[in-house]
């Protein structure tokens, strides 16, 4: 599992890229810690290279949306696949976020 | 036979009762009836001394009356007899003799002094005779050649004896035709000549005005004859000299009453006398005679007239009884039919009762009844029971092997007696007949309560719990519709977790849910109907979940658990009566199953959670196996991540070392997971479910794990058994 984050003109992308299990939210909770310091402007989480997600992921992904609410942030959570769908309208998850 | 004849029996000797019940009330009738016909007796008897008493009083007033006149004419005699004697020289004065006698005595209507012929050289024929007539006095003389004294009876009879005499009633035709007696008696003169006859005349006519009014009775009569039987005093007055006994004894037919009355009235005798007459049916005569006259004086009474007052008391008396008996009659026969009925009715029920329990005996017997059922396996050992209450109740179990599964069923239906006991018969057709198709207790279920849609206008239904266990894995699949949960027997004794649903007949178009588990080596199901639970004792108290825990505690074969419990219930409940139908099945599951022969996959991982990506690999090598999409196997991933991670995190304490163990088995419909780990006890099905409705604010962050495990896996069990930590996940293909 891979993040890349990028800032541009006050929107910050975070693009997931692989499996975002238990082990890989371990790793992804350190490397998305600056966007918590500063969750403000646009959040976007870009899921087109996501294949997977747990629980673990889901967590990360409310822990932002948490933050942003917090600072008037607005999350925006990008081009997930059908499975994952599935998985966020289980959870409740599409209503907590905008998804485009 | 032997039931019929006892029912028979018992008829009869019913019938008997009930007749001798009747012979007796009966008899009670008869005795007041007996009664009753005593007391009229007595009352008869004790009429008839006092009509004796007063007959005889009336009788002895008659005479006195009679003798009274008697006296009154003697004594008219002998007052002037002293001075006839002196008369009798001088024959001319004896007219004023006869004259006072006749005015100084009122029961005197006539008198002479007729000189005896011969005894008067002057006068051989002389004999003045005074006599009242319509009131005034006239004298006559007697010594006519037409009535030529000497010739008459009440002259020659008192010379004769030489005394006074009473003649023979006889009609006078001196002074008007007068019927009359006469008393006469011979005068003597200073000398002791007997010179003349000295004459009393009494009038029959006015002796039966002044005499023998009877007022006792309407139709008494008194008769008073002469000494030669004629009658001087009758019922009429026309009667009188025209009749003797003896003509009336010819009227009469009743020859024996009437010769005893002639001999006894004509010697002068004192009696009772009974006389059959024709139209007067039976009469007491009673008489007595009448001292020196020679007459006698009779009283008679018919016995109509004695018992008339009683004959109507008796005749309103009895019509009474009769009526009353009738009445009693009637009220005993309607209580007879009635009782009769009744028992008929009651018959008719025991027949039906009977008839329902052959009917529901025939169905058991088509239950497995024998144990061990299956002799030849090793791998199950079972055993059931129906303790039927007193009436026909409605419980039933019932299994049978198919295709190496288990097929078995408990059911209880409300109610008792014959629509009960129906309703368990059909309940139990239709699990044989749909379970032959169908291997999900589920559809079993689902298929009785549809065909049981016509029963529900009824308002009865059925608790029922289907399973089916497959004997090679232990896998267990069950139903339970509305009954109370079974007993499972894993390393301990608890209740199973069922989803309750509904019961059968309640609603047609209800979709009824299943569940799973696994059943290992040793594992026992006991599926009960409430008639255990809730036996009750004389104190009302109930034998309860905690005593039949207590007896299913020991390690026993599946009969004497049967047993034990059977004992513990009796001991429980003393003398109290079985109120409810008590049912048990024991399940002892003894397959040793603990390697599968369908698991298809394996994998052990280390309580560390790098080690998570490995699932991926194995749900992919299975999902493969078994042909499954990439959505199924992502759901599937995900499940297995949730739950091994949980165990990875916090089954082991930290840094010591642990391993999870998990396999798959495929099966034909589904897949199941068993996760095992030998961490502390942790029950993740017993975490309450994250609230996937919350805003952000409101949303936990934990919680999600278990709740994505339980989604999307259709059957979830925890259990802790041997050190372990055992769950097992179902998902439906």
């Amino acid at each position: 599992m891979e993040v890349f984050i990028e800032n541009e003109n006050n929107v910050t992308t975070a693009r997931f890229v692989g499996r975002l299990d238990t082990p890989a939210s371990q790793e992804v909770t350190k490397s998305i810690e600056p966007i918590l310091e500063n969750p403000t402007g646009t959040i976007v989480l870009d899921c087109k290279d996501m294949s997977y997600i747990s629980s673990s992921g889901l967590r990360i992904f409310l822990t932002i949306r948490k933050a942003a609410a917090a600072k008037g942030g607005n999350v925006i959570v990008k081009d997930i696949n059908n499975d994952i769908r599935q998985v966020f309208m289980m959870t409740g998850f599409l209503n907590l976020f905008e998804i485009q | 036979m032997k039931e019929g004849s006892l029912r028979e029996f018992i008829k009869t000797e019913r019938e008997k009762k009930t007749w001798g019940r009747m012979a007796l009330v009966i008899l009670a009738a008869v005795i007041l009836e007996a009664t009753s016909f005593m007391q009229l007796r007595f009352l008869n008897q004790s009429t008839r001394r006092e009509a004796e008493i007063k007959t005889d009083k009336v009788l002895s007033t008659a005479r006195y009356e009679i003798m009274d006149v008697v006296d009154q004419a003697e004594q008219a005699v002998r007052d002037n007899m002293w001075i006839t004697q002196w008369c009798l020289d001088n024959p001319d004065s004896l007219i004023n003799v006869t004259r006072r006698i006749v005015e100084d005595n009122p029961v005197v209507v006539g008198s002479t002094v007729a000189l005896v012929p011969g005894y008067n050289k002057k006068l051989p024929f002389y004999a003045p005779y005074s006599y009242l007539r319509d009131g005034k006095l006239h004298q006559t003389s007697l010594a006519t050649e037409k009535y030529n004294y000497p010739t008459h009876e009440w002259f020659i009879e008192p010379l004769e004896v030489g005394m006074g005499y009473w003649s023979e009633p006889y009609l006078d035709t001196n002074g008007g035709n007068i019927k009359m007696t006469t008393y006469s008696s011979p005068v003597l003169d200073p000398q002791g000549v007997t010179g003349a006859v000295i004459t009393a005349d009494v009038s029959l006519e006015w002796l039966s005005k002044h005499v023998g009014r009877l007022d006792i009775y309407p139709k008494a009569f008194s008769v008073l004859v002469s000494r030669k039987g004629t009658v001087m005093i009758g019922p009429v007055d026309s009667l009188a000299m025209k009749m003797s006994l003896q003509d009336m004894a010819r009227q009469i037919k009743d020859e024996a009453g009437m010769s005893e009355l002639i001999e006894g009235m004509l010697a002068g005798k004192r009696g009772v006398v009974s006389i059959h007459t024709r139209g007067r049916g039976t009469n007491f005569v009673h008489y007595a005679p009448i001292p020196r006259t020679g007459w006698s004086m009779a009283v008679v009474i018919p016995e109509s007239e004695i018992y008339k007052d009683v004959r109507r008391v008796s005749v309103v008396c009895l019509a009474l009884q009769v009526l009353g008996l009738f009445m009693l009659i009637i009220i005993l026969l309607s209580v007879a039919k009635g009782w009769m009925d009744y028992q008929k009715a009651r018959d008719e029920e025991d027949k039906l009762e009977s008839e329902l329990q052959i009917g529901r005996d025939i169905q058991m017997s088509m239950i497995p009844k024998v144990f061990p059922p299956f002799p030849e396996r090793n791998d199950i050992d079972i055993a059931a029971t129906i303790v039927p209450a007193k009436m026909v109740g409605g419980d039933l179990y019932d299994f049978y092997m198919r295709d190496e599964k288990l097929f078995f069923c408990i059911g209880d239906v409300s109610g008792k007696g014959v629509p009960a006991s129906l309703l368990m018969a059909v309940t139990r057709s239709l699990f044989r007949n749909i379970s032959a198709q169908e291997e999900s207790p589920a559809k079993i279920v689902e298929g009785i309560n549809k065909s049981m849609d016509t029963m529900d206008e009824n308002g009865m239904f059925v608790t029922f719990f289907c399973g089916v266990l497959y004997m090679q894995s232990g896998r267990l699949r069950y139903c339970n519709a509305g009954h109370n949960p079974p007993l499972i027997f894993t390393d301990h004794i608890h209740e199973l977790e069922v989803l309750p649903n509904l019961p059968l007949g309640v609603e047609s178009s209800m979709v009824f849910e299943e569940q799973e588990m696994n059943l290992l080596l040793d594992d026992a199901l006991y599926l009960y109907t409430d008639g255990i639970s809730e036996a009750e004792n004389p104190k009302h108290e109930l034998f309860g979940l905690e005593r039949m825990i207590a007896v299913l505690g020991e390690r026993r074969t599946a009969w004497e658990h049967m047993e034990a419990m059977k004992e513990a219930i009796a001991d429980f409940v003393e003398d109290a009566p079985q109120s409810d139908d008590i049912t048990m099945l024991f399940i002892h599951y003894l397959n040793d199953n603990s390697e599968p022969k369908t698991m298809a996959r394996h994998l052990v991982l280390h309580n560390n959670i790098q080690q998570i990506p490995q699932l991926a690999e194995f749900v992919e090598a299975i999902a493969e196996e078994k042909g499954i999409d990439q959505a199924m196997a992502m759901s599937l991933n995900l499940a297995l991540e949730e739950a091994v991670t949980n165990v990875i995190l916090y089954a082991y304490p930290d840094g010591i070392d642990g391993l999870v163990d998990i396999e798959a088995f495929i099966e034909d419909d589904c897949l199941r997971f068993i996760l095992s780990d030998s961490g502390k006890p942790f029950d993740p099905t017993a975490a309450p479910d994250a609230d996937v409705t919350l805003g952000v604010d409101e949303r936990k962050i934990g919680g999600l794990g278990i709740y994505l495990v339980r989604n999307i896996m259709d059957t979830v069990s925890y259990r802790y058994e041997n050190g372990k930590n055992i769950l097992t996940m179902i998902k439906k293909i």
